[in-house]
């Protein structure tokens, strides 16, 4: 069995991971682990959060060789906190996310990712190699390609299971290897199934939402997912721009900083910019409505809701917005909501 | 209506100071600056930068900007009880009523437009990220240029550079927006100043840790936080030798005799905004808060040769924005050096910096045998007070520490 490495935020390169010999795990908040995260850190936290944590507690994970974390938002430099008390024997590294993107983060973040590829090979007792890091980002690019193709195909048409298949390939990714992914995406980028009429295309947006089940429900509720920004879909299979950059880690940084970033992270040239990326995202996709899932209690993203809310009234696209803990669990409880949203929207 | 509050204000302040001029009445000159620095903020006349909580306002000040950070707004507008208008406003936008009320408030003065509007924005990335998403709304609401420094986490070499070199940037910033160039004379006059009151700072909480304290449940009240808005000015210094003046005074003259204090106590993190009796209940039931965890020295003096590293230092330092080990060690030694009986820990309603480590603080004063009493209120927002529930809470807590 291949030695795992955990994490929790999309912020967390794959590459390094995979180059320093480890399998990422990527950890998802769902188990049937009982609550307790609260008595640690507290109960209005973000339900990902205390979900990983639960499991935790609980030991409700596989073995693992070290956990990364990425102080990407107050609740998840919480959870690196707990994990301290939670799990004392694992190895902790946790990696400081520049907040506003600009030329001294890019430097900061990228010493910060070469930090953490330095730790990983020790934790391997493996060389330092820049040369397997090179490879592992090739690799991941060419998954990268293969998952925008799907997607583009997702955005013209609806493919029954074609969604649901998408993210069984990423959830691989993220939970496996990088290999395996890869040989799934290249099976599926022709779909199995045909063209249907009548769904509604709709783009969604959020936290995470990782269960490929998910998807199958949507269908059943009359939506066409024509694109998605998690950090469970696209955004975590961030393309790696080697081309600009000679320094790996600064390309690396420049990447996973500019490329669709989660509603934490900002242009502070342009602010509220993530308003109209979701505008933009959903025309270049052809929806017809926008449905914004966020986690209860998730600060980055309820700040930002109004300003999304405004743009897409700006041009007239339909919004839906649900709040929960981005379960398949919770999920069931948005149907009446999710069908007449569709409903509204037509075909 | 904001300006005529703090016209109003200073002139009252004015009046009782001058009716008294041999008292030292350190909390009024003090309340006295903060009015004539929110009217400044309403004057229009100003250079205006609203930032994050950590931005260093003792180097802004001295490029002639004035600034402060938006949660004293949200502070004020709770205190003086006007903010429930202005949350309604912000929830009707469709900012979430799970969010930190400090921010809520502020951010339906926004869309109300009772907050100044400002020149430019300086955001910082700790201690919250709440808060830094506020600031965001900010320069989108007022289509104004923003600044951001990431501050980070961890004290080390690499952070204290980064931060450096964006305070750097930050200077070049603030100049293109002022047309004023940063005056290395008037720096160096602001940091010479934050060192004095860094100084009488440390000075002041070694008195209030004498036993009995001289301190009082108000005196000190969020004095840490809101202080470093004045730090780089004489009026701060002077400000700082009052409290500093009034202590001694209060320790020579026995003002908190030995059977009056019987309970000491910690307060974590900010105390409650609105009026709320709880410090008149704790002085008739004998106990004293003699440390908030935010009324600490936690920087090395600023270097005049240095200034960006030192700011930079500084921003880093503070324990309430490091990593939960960091933090807890701190309020650990504030335990001991101020000799507590127990810590009040107002798990203050949609702080996911502050409050999100309830457990593992109640584990760290529970290792030193400290009790404490978590209170879930909103520090706020009172629209959802549940006021006996908390008096009953507190009295049960007071009673098995005495």
């Amino acid at each position: 069995m291949s030695k795992k490495i955990g994490f929790t935020c999309a912020y967390t390169p794959v590459p390094l991971i995979e180059a320093a010999g480890f399998s990422p795990f990527r950890i998802f908040p769902e188990s049937k682990a009982p609550d307790q995260a609260g008595h640690l850190l507290h109960d209005n936290l973000c339900p990902h959060v205390k979900k990983v944590l639960d499991r935790a507690l609980e030991d409700d994970l596989p073995e693992l060789e070290g956990m990364v974390f990425i102080n990407s938002c107050d609740s998840m430099r919480r959870l690196a906190d707990a994990w301290h008390e939670a799990r004392p024997d694992d190895p902790i590294v946790l990696l400081d996310l520049p907040s506003g993107i600009n030329s001294l983060s890019l430097d900061f973040l990228s010493k910060e990712y070469k930090r953490l590829a330095k730790i990983l090979f020790k934790w391997n007792s493996e060389p330092f190699s820049i040369k397997k890091i090179k490879n592992e980002v090739a690799k991941w690019n060419l998954l990268a390609a293969s998952v925008k193709k799907i997607e583009d195909t997702m955005s013209k048409d609806f493919f029954p299971g074609y969604a649901s298949g998408l993210q069984q390939i990423i959830n691989t990714a993220a939970t496996d290897s990088t290999d395996k992914a890869l040989l799934m995406a290249q099976n599926k980028i022709d779909p199995e199934k045909p063209v249907k009429d009548g769904q509604s295309p709709v783009f969604v947006f959020g936290n995470l939402l990782f269960d490929p089940k998910v998807y199958d429900l949507f269908e059943e509720w009359n939506v066409h997912v024509t694109a998605s920004d998690f950090c469970t879909t696209s955004r975590f299979v961030t393309p790696v721009d080697t081309a600009t950059d000679d320094n790996i880690f600064r390309a690396l940084a420049s990447s996973y900083m500019e490329q669709t970033p989660c509603a934490r992270t900002m242009d502070t040239a342009k602010p509220g910019d993530i308003a109209q990326k979701i505008v933009q995202r959903a025309k270049e996709s052809n929806a017809r409505g926008v449905i914004g899932f966020t986690l209860k209690f998730c600060d980055p993203y309820l700040a930002r809701i109004p300003m999304i809310r405004q743009a897409l009234q700006k041009e007239s696209i339909p919004f839906l917005m649900l709040e929960g803990d981005c379960t398949m669990g919770s999920m069931g409880q948005q149907q009446t909501r999710i069908e007449a949203f569709t409903e509204m929207l037509g075909v | 209506m904001m300006y005529d509050h703090f016209d109003n204000a200073v002139k009252g302040i004015t009046d009782k100071l001058n009716q008294d001029p041999e008292g030292i009445n350190a909390r009024k000159k003090y309340v006295l600056e903060l009015s004539r620095l929110g009217k400044k903020l309403y004057s229009k006349d100003e250079n205006i930068a609203w930032c994050g909580v950590t931005a260093p306002f003792d180097l802004l000040g001295s490029m002639g900007v004035t600034s402060c950070f938006v949660e004293f707004v949200g502070a004020m507008l709770s205190s003086t009880q006007t903010a429930d208008y202005f949350f309604e406003e912000a929830e009707d936008s469709g900012f979430a009523t799970d969010s930190c009320a400090y921010h809520r408030a502020v951010m339906g003065a926004v869309l109300k437009n009772a907050m100044p509007r400002p020149d430019f924005i300086i955001g910082t990335s700790s201690p919250c990220t709440a808060g830094l998403a506020v600031m965001e709304n900010f320069a989108h609401q007022y289509k104004k240029d923003f600044f951001l420094l990431n501050v980070p986490q961890n004290y080390t070499q690499d952070a204290i550079k980064y931060l450096s070199a964006q305070l750097e940037e930050m200077v070049r910033f603030v100049s293109d927006h002022t047309k004023r160039p940063l005056s290395k004379q008037k720096l160096g006059i602001a940091l010479e100043n934050f060192n004095a009151s860094s100084q009488l700072l440390k000075e002041i909480y070694d008195l209030a840790k004498t036993k009995p304290s001289p301190v009082d449940n108000n005196i000190l009240k969020d004095f840490g936080t809101v202080i470093t808005l004045l730090m780089g000015t004489q009026e701060g210094v002077d400000i700082c030798q009052a409290f500093k003046d009034e202590l001694n005074h209060r320790i020579k003259t026995s003002f908190n005799h030995a059977s009056k204090e019987k309970i000491r106590l910690m307060w974590i993190q900010n105390r409650i905004q609105y009026p709320f009796p709880i410090n008149e209940m704790l002085d008739d039931l004998g106990a004293v808060i003699v440390v908030d965890e935010l009324n600490d020295v936690t920087w090395e003096p600023m270097d005049p040769d240095k200034p960006f590293e030192s700011i930079a230092k500084r921003m880093i330092s503070i324990p309430f924005s490091m990593d939960a080990s960091e933090r807890i060690k701190h309020l650990q030694d504030l335990a001991v050096a101020y000799r507590i009986d127990g810590a009040i820990n107002p798990c203050h309603w949609g702080c996911r910096q502050g409050t999100g480590i309830r457990g593992l603080i109640s584990k760290g004063f529970k290792d030193i045998n400290v009790p404490v009493l978590n209170l879930e209120i909103d520090c706020v927002d009172s629209r959802n007070l549940a006021k006996g529930q908390i008096e009953t809470r507190v009295e049960a807590f007071l009673e098995m520490l005495s």
